[in-house]
């Protein structure tokens, strides 16, 4: 390969030794001599052309030329001369710097033929709208493509497909990765360039091991800007700080050392992670070519200039460490060569292409990026512009040759090659998978490991789409055995997340269930169940909003009865509630000695303890105590009350005594809400069971929701529509059957003449109505002939039954009898159509008889 | 309404009818055995029916001040009268009566639900004070006149009204009069009103309704104009600049100056007086605009000051709170484990008794600690209020009478301006020589040189009395403002709150010292 180039730069500089030979003559000469060059090297290129396949036998793929247009196929004229500046260029570029790397320039495409790089790529904008920004475009050609490295490491490809074979094919190298991600960016509007340059080996081969997946990195947390605190006139003295301050000293001493110590250790730590994780050295470090993309400011709000690294479509700041230098970067309009050093990498190097001495532009055209001036120097500068504006005509680009780039809707969808792909990262591995491709609707599952050979597994996390159930996310902890499920909103009762123990028993188990508490009547956030020890559980409840003011309630359960006695199979006894809890928020409506803020029904030993709420000017709050009377369970019994069952204690030491029939009238009301609450807490454990029992029913047929505007996958509306078409159908063989000429068989008994006689026509008439009345009179015929047979079967059953009256069964019995209806049954039907018939027999000969006369083809002579 | 009890003797509501009915309506069974055994006060009693009980005249209804709901229907009563404690009433129930006008509901501001059903009323006024109404039933009354129901316009709330059975109804045009003028009514004879109907309506009687309404309309502006005016003011009196701004103060000089006015119609003396007033209006605009600004300050002042004592105080509270909560848990605890500690941890229990009132001991401390933190801190910051109150105002005081002396300055320069206009008036009058004719009034005044001057020195002292009051009502008002206002925050903020919390804590302590006392006894029962 080398030696090919050696050989072109060897002729290239014959050409320029010619030229400098003749550069005294006038210009004409030289335009002659530079068409003479042109010649030269078409003749040197169709060379190369002849001897490449010989060589790259082992690596290209043939394609049939047949599936490709014109434009793959053949050089335009203008192709023809931006491909000789570009060689022109090339010869200057070698001769002036030796020692660099050939330029990628005009590598053959799929179909043999040469062709500017500038013009492989197609700007074009795709009708999907996660393609409009450059994360939603990177995505894509990362997920869509398989990625082939490429072969030799060091060197730059031969071939460049175009943007259309690659996507057909879903497979491409680095170049052709940028190639169409670039494609899509300047149709998006943004200022994209493909780079060729030289990374690191884990760029290379995409190799995400080290890299920590990006679902893990967590966002970054926005600080909170503190209000500066309003500097206030008064600001009243905070406590005096009895604390001895020489102590206070020491102390904080010590807890500084602690925590340089602590530092040191972590440092150390780090360092030795880091160490672990380092990349094993590369021999070609340095060498590898890569390509990639680079994204200018300016254009599409961009606020800083950044690299898209085309396999994983990951973004990259301008001095990432995992590129180590640029030659060069092109987009559809115009090539730049690099200029600036880049022996530490791509740290240093500036992006302003329109500077000259930083980047090489191949063909000067008026559209060039402009030089980047301080505003104040460019007012200067803006009058003696205005005056000297000359347009020059400049050669630009041609448009591209590639056709114009197509996804399909359901490709788009399908996104990676056959639905799925598995990419790697540190201590994680993530799979992807097309929407409805899973039967439960799976579309990516994060699996996060303790270790770096992915053999320890700490937690799996899947995320679903389109599911009727809602589900989203499903978080299993494999630590501590914990699962976390995540629901949308429109579940039937709210339910939003969900976590429970993997393998414990479906009810009566630790679990905590989430709630969209706007949603739901009785404004439920959370509902907790927990086991305390071995026969004592709890249930708390949380809720928000509510008009009552309830924000808290706990029930804890006491074991279940053992039932003996014969075996129910009804519903499982409930347990018993020993105690209750409910909190209030504050009622400003209510003095605060009568706001309950929390009430205690203890079930077991019959009390009920209310604290009120502390009033402002208060730091203690009131306290009431009942004890149930005795008949409070029997319904409608009239409690008594006795002065001991009330213990209080008021805040206030003067406030006056409450009456004893108001207290009495509260006992009453607090009675009357324990029973509420019990029954709310037995209906609270209804809906957990109901939810579970809804949650198991909904996993073993998991459905996937299919949106009504997606025609490809609806079934409901395909056979909806296969309906129709048949219904259609139908409704045409009837409309032809109707046209059937009743005529027509005596017609062609005839011999289907064009002109009918008198004769003939008075022929077709007797023949017709003869017929009908042979056909009305074959079908009264066969009527009697079955009614006939039906009553002559019916009685000899009646015979036989006569006969065998004594013997018979009480079955055989029944069967006689059922017999007998049905066969009167039938012999009555057979009646009515009979007499039907007979009636309307006549009818029928004169319909038929009057339509004959009104024929068209006969009616001349009736 | 007659009745067939005619016979029957009119009945008067005393002390025996109300106690049984206040008896019979109160709470039932068990809680009636507890309620008469303690005696029902009547001053508590929300609700009360006295109907078919005869009665003729309302009266002895004084103790209900708690009163809601009160029926008196079904009586024979002919005046509403004696209603005027009760102005928590919300529900007034006086139909079948003898009633023939509305009067005495002034006091029942609060009233929303009023029924005059089956009555002889004749004419709907007197209901004034009824801003609330929303359901009104005179239903079977003599109201004949369709204008006098456009009285109940201003009931904007009343959506509720029942007219059935008043002659007026059979008028034809009864329905479309009422529903075109009371186009708030939803509910009218106990049907619901269409909106068709309502249009229609509106659309028959169009023109005196727009009539009706511009009226309406530009008499709530009015009102809305003056309580603007009257707010403005009193946001003025507030920074005791009331009337300052503008030539107020200079023509209330010349109002009652009966010797300036006759002087005013001396020669030359229009153009100074147009000057002078001027110039002193501008020195009132000033003291006006100073005023209110310094008024502004003070607000703010004040503000920050009630801030920062509420911060205190709430961070107090929430301190003892945790304290007191922490206690109360640790209580709980203790009992629960005493409880089942039982016969054997006698001397355990004994133990725990100890530790417990040493904690109580503890957290009393504690509590106190708190109280006096509070009260330093709160002293201090009041110190420091006083002090830069006591500037601000002293700083307002200096700057307005420094603008009064101005006044003052030019009033005394005006003095003696008209006193030199005077005596060449006075000689002019004696030489004869003025040209114009003057008043007769001046004449008088210019017999001779001393009545003149006299006349000229009242009006400068009737001046400077009115200028002289003015900053003395300014000085005096702005003292005790600020007098009070320290006493109140002294007495309330310091004194009050301090024995009110320290009482708290001494009943809160004594009750937990109680507690394990009882518990005691029960535990060394058991």
């Amino acid at each position: 390969m080398s030696s090919e180039i050696e050989q072109e730069i060897i002729e290239g500089e014959e050409d320029v030794k010619d030229q400098d030979e003749e550069n005294g003559e006038n210009d004409e000469d030289e335009n002659e001599e530079l068409a003479e060059d042109i010649e030269a090297l078409k003749k040197e290129m169709a060379k190369i052309v002849v001897e490449a396949p010989t060589i790259d036998v082992d690596n290209s793929e043939t394609y049939d030329l047949e599936n490709f247009s014109k434009s793959y196929k053949e050089i335009s004229p203008k192709e023809k001369l931006i491909l000789s500046f570009a060689e022109n260029f090339r010869r200057q570029y070698v001769h002036l710097y030796r020692d660099r790397k050939p330029l990628f320039l005009n590598p053959l495409n799929e179909c043999g033929v040469e062709k500017f790089v500038c013009t492989t790529i197609r700007p074009i904008q795709l009708p999907y709208q996660s393609l409009y920004d450059w994360d939603g475009c990177g995505e894509f050609v990362a997920d869509y493509l398989n990625f082939v490295p490429l072969e030799p490491p060091t060197d730059l490809p031969k071939r460049l497909k175009s943007p259309t074979t690659v996507l057909d094919e879903q497979k491409g190298n680095c170049f052709e990765y940028s190639t169409l991600l670039c494609s899509f960016l300047i149709g998006a509007g943004y200022d994209a360039y493909v780079v060729n340059g030289y990374a690191t080996r884990e760029t290379c081969l995409m190799d995400e091991t080290r890299e920590i997946c990006p679902l893990m990195r967590k966002k970054e947390e926005k600080t909170s800007s503190q209000e500066t605190k309003q500097q206030r006139k008064y600001a009243v003295r905070p406590p005096k700080d009895l604390r001895s301050k020489y102590e206070m000293k020491q102390h904080k001493r010590k807890e500084d050392e602690e925590a340089t110590e602590a530092e040191k250790r972590r440092q150390e730590e780090d360092n030795r992670i880091a160490e672990l994780e380092k990349p094993p050295k590369d021999p070609l470090f340095g060498l590898r070519i890569h390509s990639w993309v680079l994204v200018l400011a300016n254009k599409r709000e961009v606020p800083e200039s950044f690299f898209i690294e085309p396999f994983t479509g990951i973004a990259h700041p301008v001095n990432s460490v995992n590129y180590l230098g640029i030659e060069s970067v092109w987009n559809h309009h115009n090539y730049w060569v690099n200029m600036q050093d880049c022996s530490e990498g791509v740290k240093r190097l500036k992006y302003d292409l329109g500077d000259p001495t930083l980047w090489e532009y191949m063909y000067p055209s008026n559209e060039k990026p402009q030089l980047q001036i301080p505003d104040d120097i460019m007012n200067e500068f803006d009058d003696d512009d205005e005056e000297e504006e000359e347009i020059e005509k400049h050669l630009d680009m041609p448009p591209s040759w590639v056709d114009p780039i197509r996804v399909e809707e359901k490709d788009f969808q399908l996104r990676c090659p056959q639905g799925k792909k598995t990419l790697l990262y540190k201590k994680a591995k993530l799979d992807k998978y097309a929407p409805y491709l899973h039967r439960d609707g799976l579309v990516s599952r994060l699996s996060v490991y303790d270790d770096y050979e992915l053999n320890d597994l700490l937690q799996v996390k899947e995320y679903y789409e389109n599911r009727i159930d809602k589900l989203y996310c499903r978080v299993h902890n494999h630590q501590n055995g914990w699962v976390t499920e995540q629901f949308y909103e429109g579940r039937q009762r709210n339910l939003k997340e969900h976590r429970y123990k993997a393998n414990a028993p479906v009810h009566e188990t630790d679990r905590v269930m989430v709630f969209y508490s706007q949603a739901r009547v009785d404004g439920l956030l959370e509902r907790r169940e927990k086991m305390i020890d071995k026969s004592t559980q709890e249930m708390t409840e949380q809720f928000v909003d509510r008009t009552d003011f309830l924000y808290f309630r706990s029930v804890t359960f006491g074991k279940r009865p053992k039932k003996f006695g014969p075996a129910d199979g009804k519903s499982n006894p409930k347990r018993p509630i020993h105690k209750m809890v409910e909190k209030f928020k504050r009622n400003e409506a209510l003095p605060a000695n009568e706001d309950m803020a929390e009430v205690v029904y203890n079930i077991q030993e019959e009390k009920i303890t209310v604290t009120y709420h502390t009033e402002n000017s208060k730091i203690s709050a009131s306290t009431r105590e009942f004890i149930k009377p005795p008949n409070s369970d029997e319904k409608g019994a009239t409690l008594i009350m006795s002065p001991e069952m009330h213990t209080t204690f008021q805040v206030e030491p003067q406030s006056k005594q409450k009456k004893q029939v108001e207290v009495y009238e509260q006992m009453v009301e607090l009675i009357a809400s324990e029973d509420a609450s019990d029954q709310k807490a037995r209906e609270s454990e209804d809906e957990v069971e109901e939810i579970l029992n809804d949650r198991t029913k909904e996993e073993a047929t998991s459905e996937l929701d299919i949106s009504v505007y997606d025609t490809s996958r609806n079934e409901k509306a395909k056979k909806h529509r296969k309906e129709l078409e048949r219904l259609a159908e139908e409704e045409k063989m009837r409309r032809q059957e109707m046209e059937l000429d009743y005529l027509a068989p005596f017609l062609a008994q005839i011999g289907d003449p064009e002109q009918i006689s008198r004769q003939q026509a008075y022929k077709l008439k007797e023949d017709c109505l003869a017929d009908l009345k042979q056909r009305l009179i074959d079908k009264a015929n066969l009527i009697q002939a079955r009614f006939e047979k039906e009553t002559q079967e019916l009685q000899k059953k009646q015979q036989w039954y006569q006969q065998n009256q004594v013997s018979m069964q009480k079955d055989d019995e029944a069967e006689y009898l059922a017999y007998c209806g049905e066969a009167m049954f039938r012999i009555h039907i057979l009646e009515l159509r009979l007499n039907r018939h007979k009636e309307m027999a006549p009818h029928k000969y004169m319909a038929l008889e009057s339509k004959i006369r009104t024929d068209p083809r006969l009616s001349e002579y009736f | 309404m007659s009745r067939l009890y005619d016979t029957v003797e009119p009945s008067v509501v005393d002390e025996e009818m109300l106690q049984k009915a206040v008896e019979e309506q109160g709470p039932k069974d068990e809680a009636g055995r507890l309620a008469k055994a303690e005696g029902i006060d009547f001053a508590e009693v929300t609700q009360l029916r006295l109907d078919f009980k005869n009665i003729l005249k309302i009266d002895n209804m004084w103790c209900f001040t708690c009163l809601t709901k009160l029926q008196l229907d079904n009586n024979i009563i002919e005046r509403i009268e004696g209603l005027d404690v009760l102005v928590n009433l919300t529900w007034l129930d006086l139909s079948f009566n003898n009633i023939e006008v509305i009067e005495g509901l002034d006091k029942l501001t609060k009233l929303t639900d009023l029924t005059l059903y089956n009555n002889r009323i004749a004419r709907i006024e007197n209901m004034d004070s009824l801003v609330d109404l929303h359901v009104l039933s005179i239903g079977n009354n003599d109201l004949k006149d369709l204008e006098n129901l456009t009285y109940l316009r201003r009931f904007k709330n009343c959506k509720t009204l029942n007219l059935n059975g008043n002659p007026f109804c059979e008028l034809e045009d009864y329905k479309v009069f009422v529903l075109a003028y009371l186009p708030h009514i939803d509910y009218l004879d106990y049907r619901l009103v269409d909106e068709a109907s309502k249009h229609s309506a509106y659309e028959k009687y169009q023109i005196s309704i727009e009539e009706m309404l511009h009226d309406e309309r530009a008499a709530q502006r009015k009102l809305d104009e003056q309580l603007a005016k009257e707010k403005e003011f009193e946001t003025h009196k507030k920074a005791y600049v009331e009337k300052l701004n503008g030539p107020y103060m200079f023509d209330s000089m010349y109002q009652d100056d009966i010797e300036g006015n006759k002087l005013s119609a001396m020669p030359g003396v229009d153009e100074l007086l147009v000057v002078y007033r001027e110039s002193f209006s501008k020195i009132c605009q000033q003291i006006f605009e100073f005023g209110l600004i310094e008024h502004e300050k003070r607000v703010g002042e004040i503000d920050e000051f009630w801030k920062a004592i509420n911060e205190a105080k709430t961070e107090n509270k929430n301190m003892g709170m945790v304290k007191v909560n922490d206690f109360i848990d640790y209580k709980k605890k203790l009992f629960l484990d005493l409880l089942q500690l039982g016969e054997q941890g006698q001397s355990i229990a004994e133990q725990r008794f100890a530790e417990y009132n040493d904690k109580v001991a503890i957290l009393q401390d504690a509590l106190m600690g708190y109280e006096m933190q509070l009260v330093d801190q709160l002293e201090e910051t009041v110190k420091d209020f006083e002090r830069n109150m006591a500037d601000m105002v002293s700083g307002f005081l200096e700057n307005v009478q420094a603008l009064i002396s101005q006044c003052r300055d030019l009033e005394n320069m005006h003095h003696e301006r008209m006193m030199e206009i005077a005596i060449i008036t006075l000689e002019k009058v004696l030489k004869n020589e003025l040209d114009d004719d003057i008043p007769d009034e001046l004449r008088e005044l210019c017999v001779d040189k001393d009545t003149i001057v006299n006349a000229v020195q009242t009006s400068h002292d009737l001046h400077l009395l009115k200028i002289d009051n003015r900053e003395d009502d300014i000085v005096t008002r702005i003292n005790q403002f600020m007098s009070n206002m320290i006493r109140d925050v002294h007495d309330n903020e310091e004194v009050k709150r301090n024995r009110q919390r320290v009482s708290e804590i001494n009943n809160l302590i004594d009750h937990l010292r109680d507690e394990i006392d009882n518990l005691d006894l029960q535990g060394l029962n058991y």
